[in-house]
């Protein structure tokens, strides 16, 4: 379980994040919403331990965050960014095999329980038919998987992902909501900023809709995806079953 | 595999590189002797080629940018820059007798070192208060100038002497004549700790070509990741400069030709880099003390007239790869 209590977070001079208070349980999905600039992506830095908080705290069942050295906490939360900066010819496996790190001593040689890890989370993922192939020649959609087998291969128990749908096409786009229901279910705690108000609702148990860097709502997610929170936060009105529908076929 | 390879290569050159060269080796009085000279002078080709190459390397990875060399640091033109103030306070105050207490061959390693740490440690206050890689970039580029030109200046100057002026021009362009044992003892612990550092912070380097935010996700101490790589990287190139004066493209050129055949991870790249370098300077050594002209072509001119064309193909390579 991850928790944020009263988080403060400055970007330069900005306030970006206001006092932000929130909790996440293994088992479940939680979606942080908000239009753009609400601050989703820095809450979801901030989670992860990636940017100096002003004040506020965050904690992984009863440890603080900031009181761990950068590998125990990379042990705790996996971090899956929208964008990589990894344009490499790196092979997946090797890719995958970076979120061992936290867990490498010594000279850093991986053991068994490392090669276990790595085999596990491309299984996870559907990437070992990839692993002999170079990153960067990977498409969009196999390329968040593999960051999603790196994230996974570092056995936290709180995964947090940041737009992993961002650019993808419907099939991709499911794969990816059928992959975090999995991850959820198998007991881990996944935080995923979503933009897609339909998928909040059908993924989600629960769900944080942010406006200006502060909470307007927490709950359910059928709750906070409701008209009058999203009339408020977003100034549109919502049209209950009005948007197209889709899931994955039986046919792959 | 490329390993064994460029193990190959360095042997058959520093085969060559005994046996070819001004001086008659039939001659039994003096075999020992034209031997020695070349060995050493082959030793320094090696730890300065591989030094070069092992920390163009190593600032590529921390850099993510293949096309990064240490001299964008501004360490080369610092190390540089430490040698000629030490050649020219030699050449004042020898006669006072005020440096004495220094072995003459240990001035210049130590004025390249000095230099270098000068630069570095500009540089390292500038990562302490944050500076993020491009403006560390832009900071290497505004010292080496500052640098260069301190350095074009110490040259004048050192005109007003002949032999002076002759050795400082030397040194500026680069070359192993001058090398004996006693740099190649001095050399070989700094480059052999650097090196075996520069691979033991292989795995941080691996992870950062992903971005300092991932790399910081998946449990890396950037900032001392950086930090290190960076004294690390002084460290080499002071000791090259050191060995043979400014020498141009190894650093550039010899990592980037290699990443194809041994792949980006640094542990792999390393070794091979270091190999590399030293087959590169050791044959572009050889290349150097066989052109035909009448005074030996300085080094620094060798290896920027094989390296600057080799990178230019290299670059074409990459764009058309890039573009297929």
């Amino acid at each position: 379980m991850i928790r944020a209590s009263e988080l403060v977070v400055h970007r330069g001079e900005q306030r970006v994040l206001n006092g932000v208070s929130f909790s996440a349980q293994g088992g479940e999905v939680t979606c942080i919403l908000g239009p753009n600039g609400a601050g989703k992506s820095t809450l979801l830095s901030a989670l992860a331990g990636l940017l100096p908080i002003s004040s506020g705290a965050v904690s992984v069942g009863d440890v603080e965050l900031a009181s761990l050295s950068h590998r125990a906490r990379a042990r705790k939360v996996a971090f899956v960014p929208q964008r990589t900066g990894l344009r490499s010819s790196l092979h997946v496996q090797t890719v995958v095999s970076h979120g061992r790190y936290a867990h490498s001593g010594g000279l850093g040689r991986p053991g068994p329980a490392d090669l276990e890890a790595i085999e596990e989370a491309m299984k996870e993922t559907d990437v070992i038919g990839l692993r002999e192939r170079r990153f960067d020649q990977l498409s969009t959609g196999e390329r968040r998987r593999v960051l999603i087998a790196r994230a996974l291969a570092t056995r936290a128990e709180v995964l947090l992902l940041d737009e992993p749908a961002a650019a993808l096409d419907v099939r991709y786009t499911l794969e990816l909501h059928a992959l975090m229901r999995r991850l959820a279910d198998s007991g881990r705690c996944v935080v995923v900023v979503l933009h897609e108000l339909d998928a909040a609702r059908t993924l989600a148990e629960h769900a944080v809709l942010l406006s200006g860097g502060k909470p307007v709502a927490t709950g359910p997610s059928s709750e906070v995806v409701s008209a009058e929170h999203i009339r408020n936060v977003y100034g549109v009105e919502l049209v209950e079953e009005g948007a197209l529908g889709f899931r994955l076929g039986d046919l792959r | 595999m490329a390993h064994l390879v460029l193990l190959g290569a360095l042997v058959l050159i520093c085969a060559l590189s005994l046996l070819v060269g001004p001086g008659d080796l039939g001659d039994a009085d003096l075999r020992q002797t034209f031997l020695s000279l070349r060995a050493a002078r082959v030793a320094g080709a090696i730890l300065a080629g591989g030094a070069l190459a092992t920390a163009g390397a190593m600032v590529q990875g921390l850099f993510r940018n293949p096309l990064a060399s240490p001299s964008i640091l501004g360490t080369t033109a610092g190390a540089s820059f430490g040698g000629q103030v030490v050649m020219l306070a030699h050449s004042s105050l020898a006669s006072t007798g005020l440096l004495a207490w220094v072995a003459p061959e240990m001035l210049l390693p130590i004025g390249c070192m000095a230099g270098a740490f000068f630069s570095l440690a500009v540089l390292l206050a500038f990562v302490r208060r944050g500076a993020d890689l491009l403006s560390l970039l832009l900071i290497g580029f505004a010292l080496t100038s500052l640098l260069l030109a301190l350095g074009s200046f110490l040259t004048t100057l050192a005109q007003e002497q002949y032999e002076l002026g002759r050795a400082v021009v030397a040194f500026t362009l680069g070359g192993l004549g001058g090398i004996g044992w006693a740099h190649v003892r001095l050399a070989i612990p700094l480059i052999g700790a650097a090196v075996v550092a520069g691979w033991l912070w292989g795995r941080p380097l691996d992870l950062l070509l992903a971005g300092e935010t991932e790399a910081a996700s998946l449990g890396v101490d950037v900032r001392s990741a950086r930090r290190w790589t960076i004294a690390w990287v002084g460290v080499l190139t002071a000791a090259a400069v050191a060995i043979g004066g400014n020498i141009a493209f190894v650093g550039l050129v010899v990592p980037h030709a290699l990443r194809p055949f041994v792949g980006s991870e640094h542990r792999r790249l390393i070794p091979a880099s270091f190999l590399g370098g030293a087959t590169f300077l050791s044959a572009c050594d050889l290349l150097a003390r066989l052109m035909p002209t009448r005074v030996e072509a300085p080094l620094g001119v060798v290896t920027g007239l094989v390296g600057a064309p080799l990178f230019l193909l290299l670059l074409v390579r990459m764009r058309a790869e890039a573009t297929s």
